[in-house]
């Protein structure tokens, strides 16, 4: 029998798959799906032809006018009737659909990303620290930071009472001593009163000086800050704030705040877009805090922690990168429903002013002719919402699957 | 359970009164004053003046810190923000600029017509979106699944303004079946408690107001009804996958259940959750989109009244209108909260 | 005595986007009516799919059985309908899943979740159910049991719930009870406790246990016979002596040798097996385990070894070298 001798083995591995990285792998999948595939069609399909138009086919809306060719059917051919061809066919003022389908395109991709950098933005950097903060101790500057910056804010309203500007400072300072002495009777009931009472004497006494009512009245609320102050406020607090807010945002459904704002703006394509804007920040401050607050419990974060990195350092190069998959899927869908809420604002005669040509504006402008039977006015300006917000949505859904590893199948 | 009811009440506390500040907010921070608004640009200085005295917009608008410094704590705390939430307690929401009527009168008119048409459409988005949602689940990666996936995007992706055009130009204006707007016609005659008149008529046995009524009501539910059928359906679906890849949907089926059993007992009633949260939320998309809808269909709810009150400067209208749908939208909120417990026995218990 | 089970030639397949995951590869064997086998072999290795095959519970898509038959007591289950397969899951034959705090549903009652079992196999009153479902908790050891059929399964513990989930299996005492890792999510304790509970009952119900784990300790006490799986095959099956005593294949004994023991003398190293298991979507046509087996000649990395007898009657090994190491042993 021959001898064997167990050799040194090197792993040769031969069965295992070639390597592909997180995206190269999202990417793959995104583009096996048929549904995806049509949504990055008609997205860049949208987006290329609005581009080309804006910069390569000059419109005036203002001088675009003839009433000769006034709401004409589509027509493929020219003929006696109607000189030019219009695919689309005319609206009221003799204008060529087609023409301004095109170049409504320009504004609704500018609304768009306008508004969804607004809400992205602001939502995504309070969704990112409400979330980290909620799970993470701060340090103890950040403390120092939150709990002076809570004293200043307090202090507006004595201050502004008093008309003693100073108060403001008083009353930072003691949030201040209150991070610094943190230790001090912690966790027991004369924490509270001694700063309660350090609140309601500080912003007394020099209120005494403009009368005894006034003094009153700024003592309670020194003696409120003071006990608000003395309680370990951590991320929590911060982040219960920015919450409570976003459900205010919040409780106005869908547009209607957009809507409101509008009408307090004035009309106009910018301010819808701001308003747009406004009203998407709560979605994605909840979302980031979310997805965030799943982030803060995984172990790295804890490994990053206990080697000494810095917050700043952690939520920008290992929390971030780990939220990105539910944020671009949301800011794509956002881009669909930014789109559907200008063209709302513009039907209602609150967005783009006219004649600028945008879709929303032109179904309100030509809606009254659908009894007369000009159809065309209207279904054309339609199929472009509706088209361009189905792009970016099947799109949004391809992207949902192909970054969601927990659908793989 | 009643604890956690307790906790909820007092989470939509302060929800509420942030919700009045800022509408309160959105009528002091326009500009112009009221009180010419009201009287129009000739009004001479002394009937604005008793006017602003009348109404309370001379006094300032939280705090009154020149009263303070005179020592009368009670003006302190007279101002328009106290008295306008002490007006709003009485239910008091001031009268129409225009019209010199009472908000709340306007109010428990055109409300009704909103929330009948706002819960029909709900109705129908839930009766079909939920199926299709749980059809696609069951039947994951089929021609039906891809079907009725793509479908129900298109009907998120449907501007209902347009829909509704659409609807008109079809139904109303090409095949003359059903009527272009309105809640009834002319001649038919609904007595009404509630100003639901679907409800009223059937109440009162008026088969044909019934007919009338709901020949109304049906082209603005659909069109109102689409987005949230689409988010509904799709919401079910990944809900349903989500859940029947559990472990405890395999041990349901190694116990020896049949498909259906799986899918309506064991799968259902935990995917349930976020669709139940999701339909809390569109009740919200379908307040808003009261407003394009009732602006096409003539409809005469709060949707088309608060619109024309923003083009008209009416702004105890948009006041109230606005107040009330998200009120409407918070309670909806705190009711889905309540459903969750019901639902899950580990919130119930926590 | 009759085989309960035979299983031949199961081939299970997942058709992915990645491609065809070989899962279970031709595996063959047979079950007496009142043993216990264990399966063992590291996660991935098909034996998980094995059993999942059997109850036909293998997620479709993108599971399918391509192969095979699977007698139970003599009828083959793969060629029943959907509708006679129901009757044999949870009748005939139980399973109970690795992880309890996932595998009960956490929106009904334990005691609902009981008492559904039972009423769908027997014809019994709600009452009667209800009653039989506080003795079966009380039979696998949760004190106070019929006062704990109305909490829900987030108010047991770990150890409790996976007691429930044997309560489940057992309640229409089937004739086969299939344990898929039941002590893997457990503490140490308690997988202890459960494992003399499976014993007890045993005993006292005569039935015949497929006990599938990666933990080659737990087997040893309790198995009659041991499969070896790897890479979806049975690289080597036996009684529970030979396979500890008279190891075969190079890859039971590098499980047997990474595994401590009490009477190992200070600072002998546990040998550890290296690389990983081969990916299952590309199968090469040598032995599966070559790539990481010190012992692998030529004819290893050109042909896979099929599962061979050895000297004892019932103990069989899939290597081409087997006889040649044994030798150098």
């Amino acid at each position: 029998m021959a001898e064997i001798i167990p050799e040194e083995i090197t792993i040769t591995d031969f069965a295992v798959r070639e390597h592909r990285s997180l995206w190269g792998d999202a990417w793959r999948r995104l583009i096996s799906s048929n549904t995806a595939r049509l949504g990055m069609f008609i997205v860049a399909l949208f987006v290329l032809s609005a581009t080309f138009a804006h910069y390569f086919w000059e419109y005036e809306p203002k001088k675009d006018l003839d009433y000769s060719l006034k709401l004409k059917p589509p027509t493929l051919v020219a003929n006696e009737e109607v000189p030019s061809v219009h695919i689309f066919g005319t609206d009221k003022l003799g204008r060529d659909i087609f023409r301004r389908v095109v170049h409504g395109g320009w504004n609704s991709l500018r609304v768009g990303i306008v508004a969804v950098g607004i809400s992205l933005f602001f939502g995504g950097l309070i969704g990112l620290f409400s979330g980290f903060y909620e799970n993470i101790n701060m340090t103890f500057m950040e403390r120092l930071f939150l709990f002076g910056l809570t004293g200043l804010m307090m202090g507006v309203l004595a201050a502004w009472i008093a008309a003693q500007p100073f108060q403001t400072f008083l009353l930072a300072g003691l949030g201040v001593a209150a991070a610094y002495f943190d230790d001090f009777y912690k966790g027991k009931p004369l924490r509270m009163v001694i700063f309660a009472i350090a609140g309601a004497v500080i912003i007394t006494i020099p209120a005494l000086f403009v009368g005894s009512t006034v003094a009153l009245i700024c003592g309670g609320w020194g003696l409120i800050t003071g006990a608000l102050l003395s309680r370990p406020l951590e991320g929590r607090f911060f982040s219960n704030v920015m919450m409570r807010l976003m459900d205010i945002v919040l409780s106005f459904p869908g547009y209607l705040l957009a809507i409101a704002i509008v009408a307090f703006l004035g009309p106009g394509l910018e301010k819808g877009m701001i308003a747009i804007g406004i009203v998407g920040i709560p979605v994605y401050a909840r979302l980031t805090r979310s997805a965030v607050l799943a982030v803060t419990q995984k172990e790295y974060i804890l490994a990053a922690q206990s080697v000494g990195e810095a917050h700043g350092r952690i939520i920008f190069r290992h929390v971030t990168p780990n939220i990105l998959s539910p944020v671009i899927v949301q800011t794509t869908m956002g881009l669909a429903n930014a789109i559907l809420s200008a063209a709302a604002l513009g039907f209602l005669g609150l967005g783009a002013i006219p004649p600028e040509p945008e879709w929303g504006a032109m179904l309100g402008d030509s809606y009254r002719y659908l009894t007369s039977g000009a159809w065309w006015a209207v279904l054309f300006p339609g199929l472009a919402i509706m088209f361009s917000v189905l792009g970016f949505n099947l799109l949004g859904d391809g992207l949902r699957d192909a970054l969601d590893p927990k659908l793989r199948t | 359970m009643s604890r956690y009811i307790i906790r909820r009440i007092f989470s939509v506390i302060p929800t509420l009164i942030g919700v009045t500040f800022v509408i309160f907010m959105f009528q002091r921070l326009i500009p112009g004053d009221p009180a010419i608004a009201m009287l129009g640009e000739h009004a001479t200085d002394e009937s604005v003046e008793r006017l602003r005295e009348q109404f309370g917009l001379n006094r300032p608008l939280f705090l009154d810190r020149d009263a303070l410094a005179e020592g009368d704590i009670n003006g302190f705390f007279d101002s328009q923000y106290i008295r306008y939430m002490n007006r709003l307690f009485k239910l008091d929401m001031g009268e129409s600029i225009h019209r010199r009527i009472p908000v709340t009168e306007t109010l428990a008119l055109r409300f009704p017509a909103t929330i009948e048409l706002s819960l029909l459409s709900m109705f129908i988005a839930i009766i079909i979106g939920i199926p299709v949602g749980i059809v696609s689940a069951a039947k994951r990666n089929t021609a039906i699944d891809g079907i009725s996936m793509v479908g129900s995007l298109v009907g998120v992706s449907m501007p209902i303004f347009w829909l509704g055009l659409m609807e008109i130009m079809l139904f109303a204006v090409m095949l003359q079946w059903l009527p272009a707007g309105g809640r009834f016609s002319t001649g038919i005659e609904i007595k009404s408690f509630t100003n639901l008149y679907l409800v009223d008529s059937l109440l009162t046995g008026n088969l044909e107001g019934f007919k009338d009524a709901f020949q109304h009501i049906i082209l603005p539910a659909i069109a109102l009804a689409t987005i949230p059928m689409g988010i509904i359906a799709r919401m079910t679906r990944s809900s349903m996958l989500d859940v029947l890849q559990e472990d405890y949907v395999r041990t349901a089926r190694a116990k020896g259940l049949g498909q259906s059993l799986v899918l309506f007992r064991h799968a259902l009633k935990n995917a349930a959750l976020p669709v139940v949260t999701i339909i809390g939320l569109q009740m919200g998309t379908l307040l808003a989109g009261a407003v394009l809808t009732e602006t096409i269909f003539s409809w005469p709810g709060i949707g088309r009244w608060v619109y024309d009150a923003i083009l008209g400067r009416d702004y105890p209208i948009v006041q109230g209108g606005t107040l009330v749908i998200a009120l409407v939208f918070v309670g909806v909120n705190f009711l889905v909260d309540i459903a969750y417990a019901l639902l899950d026995p580990r919130i119930r218990y926590d | 005595m009759n085989p309960i089970l035979e299983i031949k030639n199961l081939k299970t397949r997942f058709f992915t986007t990645d491609g065809v995951v070989k899962a279970v590869n031709d595996v063959s064997y047979s079950m007496e009516d009142d043993e216990i086998l264990g399966v063992v072999g590291e996660s991935g290795c098909g034996k998980s799919v094995h059993a999942l095959s059997i109850m036909q519970l293998v997620p479709d898509p993108p599971g399918k059985i391509t192969n095979g038959e699977i007698f139970f007591e003599g009828r083959d289950l793969l060629k029943l309908s959907e509708k006679e397969m129901r009757t044999v899951r949870g009748r005939d034959i139980a399973m109970i899943f690795q992880d309890p705090m996932t595998s009960l549903n956490p929106v009904f009652t334990v005691g609902f979740q009981l008492v559904e079992a039972l009423r769908l196999h027997n014809d019994i009153t709600k009452g009667d159910a209800r009653k039989r479902a506080g003795e079966l908790l009380s039979l696998v050891g949760i004190p106070g049991a019929e006062n704990r059929l109305n909490d829900y399964p987030h108010q047991f513990s770990g150890g409790m719930r996976q007691r429930a989930m044997i309560a489940m299996g057992l309640s229409c005492e089937p004739k086969l009870l299939i344990a898929d890792e039941p002590t893997t999510a457990l503490d140490v304790t308690i997988q202890a406790q459960i494992i003399d509970l499976v014993k007890r009952l045993q005993d006292e119900l005569g039935m015949a246990i497929m006990w599938i784990t990666h933990d080659l300790g737990v087997v040893a006490e309790m198995a009659d016979h041991i499969n070896v799986m790897y890479a979806g095959s049975i690289i080597e099956t036996g009684k529970v002596r030979d396979i500890y005593k008279n190891t075969k294949h190079p890859y039971t004994m590098g499980l047997l040798g990474s595994l401590p023991r009490l009477n190992d003398p200070p600072g002998v190293e546990l040998i550890s097996i290296p690389g990983l298991p081969p990916d299952l979507i590309a199968l090469p046509k040598a032995c599966t385990f070559a790539a990481r087996c010190s012992y692998r000649n030529e004819k290893c990395l050109a042909e896979r070894p099929p599962l061979e007898k050895t000297e004892g009657s019932d103990h069989a090994v899939a290597c081409w070298r087997w006889e040649e190491i044994a030798g150098t042993k």
